[in-house]
């Protein structure tokens, strides 16, 4: 099965381009072809989501199971991945965001959530690298991220309804309550599962690479 | 290991007291912090002068001027409740002397005081230097009430993080940034609400929402950040 | 309405995946070479 499934996956994201070009109808009101960036989009800004709520879970088992070093690996990776889909879903709204409204930047609810759980991860990344001793710096950085995980629900869902939003709501709404074309529905549900699916295999992986580092540090200070 | 509550509560008063008695001897927090949020009030009104913001935008602008300076304010105090335990060499003793939940309690009751001290002076000079009319006074106290909390609670939990790193001051503007964000969003819709006299009812209800989930997170997550 | 430009976008998405997905593939092997000789 661990052999077939990434292949699985990658029929899977093929399937979903295809689809977000030739199965979804265009969305009304937006500018030519933009609205395709959509099925990327949304997907990246959910996983980063994700991730957020991944990297808490695991470092509430870290502090709770025995501080054991695999869920401290798992946590910060998490924390890697979810910051480069913040970065990915940043870059991909600001494109989409110059299309249709004539400027990369507006400081929109929404825009202004994913840069808060991007200062949020880097700011991870910076308190483990400002402590020294392992053990220590595990413990703390668990703590933040659990920390994190009471901010979270504040920055992707309270914050972007709490102003006026350029944001269609129809169309990047996270809790589900979409109002838009079941073809579109569909695209959307596909390809937030094939980037979900795709987070737990990088991170996999990226575990897995930092357990070898831990083996054999060599030239590496810092598992 | 059984305490009665009575015991713990005598802990975290007498965390809370020795807070207050080496701070008044020193007077560092309180006159620094004071200080500087006096002297951002000044610059800020400098800058503005009563007449600069257009009277529309004012109700607009000013309240979030406002949580920025009581935001640097809490940056430039609170930091210090754990990080001079850990300078001074006193932390070892207060780790054998308290349990932790009382010690968390007494730091954060003594961060609570003194950034209630801190908006009792800043607040109301800010809304006489800035001639701003508050529509709804009881909604305003509330919020700063409520705002205050969550600022002093979060500072006081990622003050105990960073307690136990280096590069403490820059460490704590950067960690504390992205946590206290939401609140101070909040803080300031609600306070727009109340210096222009409607609605704001979501953003307490939500400020309430923060502050109970932050303490109550700092209570749990306190043992695991101070105890090897 | 499904014109060259609409192919063009879907091929480079295509590529772009397929090698991001033969990359990770890639390092999903060495791990396992360097976990089974370990």
């Amino acid at each position: 099965m661990r052999k077939i499934a990434p292949w699985l996956l990658w029929i899977w994201i093929m399937v979903v381009i295809w689809a977000a070009f030739f199965y979804a109808p265009l969305a009304e009101g937006f500018v030519g072809q933009s609205s395709r960036i959509l099925f990327f989009h949304v997907p990246m800004a959910w996983v980063s989501f994700v991730a957020f709520l991944a990297a808490g879970a695991w470092s509430i088992r870290f502090l709770a199971g025995g501080r054991r070093v695999a869920h401290d690996h798992a946590a910060s990776a998490a924390v890697e991945l979810g910051l480069l889909f913040c970065v990915l879903a940043t870059v991909t709204g600001a494109l989409w965001a110059r299309v249709m409204w004539g400027a990369f930047w507006n400081w929109d609810p929404r825009q202004t959530s994913i840069v808060l759980a991007m200062i949020f991860y880097a700011a991870y990344l910076a308190l483990r690298s400002a402590v020294e001793e392992p053990e220590t710096r595990r413990r703390l950085a668990a703590a933040y991220a659990v920390l994190g995980l009471v901010v979270a629900p504040f920055l992707f869902f309270v914050l972007p309804r709490l102003t006026f939003s350029l944001h269609p709501d129809t169309v990047v709404n996270l809790r589900g309550r979409i109002e838009m074309e079941s073809r579109m529905r569909q695209v959307l549900a596909a390809s937030s599962l094939a980037f979900t699916v795709l987070f737990f295999w990088i991170h996999r992986i990226q575990v897995r690479l930092k357990a070898r580092a831990e083996r054999a540090p060599l030239g590496r200070t810092r598992p | 290991m059984s305490r009665t509550a009575s015991s713990w509560l005598s802990e975290a008063a007498a965390v809370f007291a020795k807070e207050w008695r080496c701070e008044l001897r020193t007077r560092y927090a309180l006159n620094t912090v004071l200080l500087f949020a006096f002297t951002t009030l000044v610059m800020v009104s400098v800058a503005l002068g009563p007449m600069g913001v257009d009277s529309a935008a004012r109700a607009t602008v000013l309240p979030m001027l406002l949580w920025l300076i009581l935001l640097f304010a809490a940056a430039a105090g609170l930091p210090r409740v754990f990080g001079h335990e850990e300078e001074k060499h006193t932390a070892t003793a207060l780790r054998l002397a308290a349990t932790p939940s009382a010690l968390f309690c007494g730091k954060l009751a003594f961060s609570l005081t003194l950034f209630a001290a801190i908006e009792a002076l800043t607040a109301p000079l800010f809304l006489a230097m800035m001639q701003l009319p508050v529509a709804a006074p009881g909604r305003f106290l509330a919020t700063l009430v409520l705002g205050g909390w969550g600022l002093a609670a979060a500072s006081t939990l990622v003050a105990a993080i960073v307690g136990q790193a280096r590069g403490q001051s820059t460490l704590f503007a950067v960690l504390s940034f992205p946590v206290l964000l939401p609140l101070l969003l909040l803080a300031i819709e609600a306070t727009r609400a109340a210096v222009g006299g409607g609605g704001g009812a979501d953003s307490l209800s939500r400020l309430v929402l923060y502050d109970a989930a932050m303490t109550v997170v700092s209570l749990m997550l306190f043992p695991a950040i101070w105890n090897p | 309405m499904n014109d060259g430009s609409d192919w063009a976008l879907v091929a480079v998405n295509m590529i772009i995946w397929s090698g991001l997905f033969l990359y990770l593939l890639r390092l999903q092997r060495q791990l396992d070479r360097t976990e089974r000789d370990s």
